[in-house]
């Protein structure tokens, strides 16, 4: 079998706060093959952007460190990298676009100096060259009229541009694996498919594997071949999105698919009440502990579910569930 | 059922400082001559994106913003009419909530002074009969009585619309205006309160005019639904005929563009990619809005606005292309 691009093995990330340190990631392990897409998928307060930090060594200083675990991105592990050479990855082999394309630009540069300025630092490009390659991008990102809009300032451009912007930067490299923090959350609609259709064809083009980090269970159906789903800093489940979709194994994974109203191709005048998770994802002090944290949550719950933290229970094509009633679901 | 509220030819403008030159003032329409009724204890959504209009035309009915032209009827009477000293009798059948609970609660207050606000300043009321319709609403909405006595941020974001809710409902209004009520919300947390917002309307037969951008939470809330673009409604039908038979590209768009875990409607619709960005709202084409963005769009389009025509089942749309 291929080696993974990306092999993350039970990382822990602690996080000190006033009450103490919690671990926000909790020994978390999967894999990323080249060219794939892995979603991730949770509440907010699970951890799902504290991992794509982690990836890009960018945990808040001080604050959140790698306590234990490996991430080894093409067999060198980025956990004990130094900063130099995380310096270097970052934005070449390892990319990422965030929620609000407003606040990540800087908004006293011209979007095309801010592409061209990743191409100098990181391929030591002339300032034309780089100028021009930021004019090709663009238009790879499919903004009409690339030539003219590469002198705009963001707060010219439109969200969707931005977002496009955003992604001409962190494409710039040709980086083996883009992260995608909730990219459309900010956006329109139509604009969200617009941008799941320029990812798509662009994965395609270059071959990056992406990461893609989400609340909404369609987009995750739409955009990847894998999730995993998160909670309060653990995995969840994990596993082929179609299977996961159709058989979810971990009550949590069930409640998230089945608690939003899904447009539905076949629409009945009778409508039931939505299936409720009650209560809400636990605060940082009850991370750590040994037992499911989802227990308080839970319509499964038994005496087991707080006795110890569940181990993983495996199920075919690499499904995977920690809850001890996996099986029963 | 009869309607409980008629808008019509609502226009809502807003000045705008560009271009026009000395003394010549330019207008943004946000809201540019748009008619709905509302059945008596049904649920009538606006969606549209950003820009839109639908949340300034629920302002306006609200009579939170100021209407440039038109009327809106609740029960009979002209709410645009009534003058302001007057309008202690509209604020209590209308009540409003909305899309951030965390800016739209008072931090220094307790939930219990937020929820009786509207009591005190709207009803002649005792102490005692208010504290007690207090107590209802709290339970109505699934709130601890010992909860009354905290401040906003010692709750969650839920918790903190299920306060909003409780606001709103305190004068006993007929129409409710509900503004993105769920979309601040965590996914779990959104099915808490779109399963009490329907619970509510059965108990209290309230009419809900509810704006939402998420086609998903619409069509799970709501019995008829009007699409705006660019200040304009472009379709309205009922529910079943809206997603089963959108007819108005825009529509058809828009319903594709929804991402969805349902495999079988994923596998049968192509999705709609409708290109570009909506125009400029000053300087509006003269044509059809959306017709620099249709894929079927004719010369005609181009040419022409299309008025918004009602079929015999009352299904509205205007394009050029639907007969």
């Amino acid at each position: 079998m291929m080696r993974p691009l990306l092999d993350v093995q039970n990382l822990t990330i602690e996080l000190t706060t006033r009450d103490g340190v919690a671990p926000v990631i909790d020994d978390l392990s999967f894999s990323l093959n080249a060219g794939e897409t892995l979603s991730f998928v949770g509440e907010s307060g699970c951890g799902k952007s504290m991992t794509a930090l982690a990836l890009m060594g960018l945990l808040p200083a001080n604050v959140g460190r790698i306590s234990s675990g490996h991430i080894l991105f093409e067999g060198a592990d980025l956990a004990q990298a130094s900063d130099a050479r995380l310096r270097k990855i970052r934005g070449n082999d390892i990319s990422m676009i965030f929620q609000e394309p407003m606040t990540s630009l800087n908004p006293v540069l011209t979007i095309g100096e801010q592409i061209a300025e990743v191409l100098r630092a990181h391929q030591g490009l002339s300032r034309k060259a780089a100028w021009e390659q930021a004019i090709a991008l663009l238009d790879a990102v499919r903004i009409p009229n690339p030539k003219g809009r590469a002198g705009d300032y963001p707060f010219q451009m439109s969200g969707g541009q931005r977002q496009r912007a955003m992604i001409a930067m962190a494409l710039a490299c040709a980086p083996k694996i883009l992260i995608a923090d909730e990219p459309t959350t900010a956006l329109d609609v139509t604009v969200q498919a617009q941008i799941f259709d320029l990812l798509g064809d662009l994965r395609k083009q270059t071959g990056a594997a992406i990461i893609l980090i989400t609340h909404d269970m369609g987009a995750v159906a739409e955009m990847a071949e894998r999730m995993i789903v998160m909670y309060a800093g653990r995995k969840a489940e994990l596993g082929p999105v179609d299977q996961i979709i159709d058989h979810p194994r971990h009550p949590y994974t069930k409640g998230l698919i089945e608690c939003v109203p899904h447009i539905q191709s076949e629409l009945s005048s009778t409508r039931h009440d939505l299936v409720e998770v009650p209560g809400i994802v636990p605060s940082l002090r009850e991370f750590g502990k040994d037992q499911c944290l989802f227990a308080s949550r839970c319509r499964y719950l038994t005496e087991a579910c707080l006795a110890g933290r569940p181990k993983p229970k495996e199920f075919a094509n690499a499904q995977s569930a920690d809850c001890w009633h996996a099986e029963e679901l | 059922m009869s309607d409980l509220l008629n808008v019509d030819n609502l226009t809502v403008r807003f000045e705008v400082k560009r271009g026009g030159g000395w003394g010549k003032k330019s207008y943004l329409y946000a809201v540019d001559d748009i008619s709905f009724a509302v059945k008596k204890g049904e649920t009538l959504a606006i969606v549209g994106e950003s820009g839109s209009g639908k949340t300034t035309a629920a302002l306006a009915v609200a009579r939170l913003v100021k209407a440039h032209s038109g009327s809106v009827c609740l029960g009979g009477e002209d709410v645009l009419q009534t003058q302001d000293e007057d309008l202690r009798a509209f604020r209590q059948k209308v009540q409003f909530i909305f899309q951030d609970p965390y800016s739209s609660l008072n931090p220094r207050q307790r939930a219990e002074a937020i929820v009786r606000e509207p009591l005190d300043s709207l009803s002649n009321k005792s102490a005692a009969e208010k504290t007690q319709i207090v107590e209802g609403l709290f339970q109505a909405v699934g709130l601890r009585p010992e909860q009354q006595r905290l401040f906003p941020h010692q709750f969650s974001g839920g918790q903190r619309q299920r306060i909003g809710i409780a606001r709103a409902l305190a004068t006993q209004p007929e129409l409710i205006i509900c503004d993105e009520p769920v979309s601040a919300l965590d996914v779990a947390v959104q099915a808490q309160i779109l399963n009490l917002l329907r619970k509510l309307q059965k108990d209290f037969g309230l009419t809900y005019l509810f704006i939402s951008h998420d086609l998903g939470v619409v069509q799970h809330m709501s019995d008829s639904i009007a699409v705006m673009y660019m200040g304009r409604i472009v379709e309205h039908a009922d529910r079943m005929s809206l997603f089963t038979a959108p007819r108005h590209p825009y529509t058809q768009a828009l319903l594709s563009a929804v991402p969805t875990v349902d495999r079988v409607k994923r596998a049968s619709q192509k999705r709609i990619l409708i290109p570009g960005d909506p125009p400029d709202p000053v300087n509006l084409p003269k044509g059809c809005r959306f017709a620099n963005r249709c894929l079927v769009a004719q010369e005609l389009c181009h040419r022409q606005e299309p008025a918004l025509m009602s079929d015999d089942n009352g299904h509205r749309t205007a394009c050029h292309l639907v007969s």
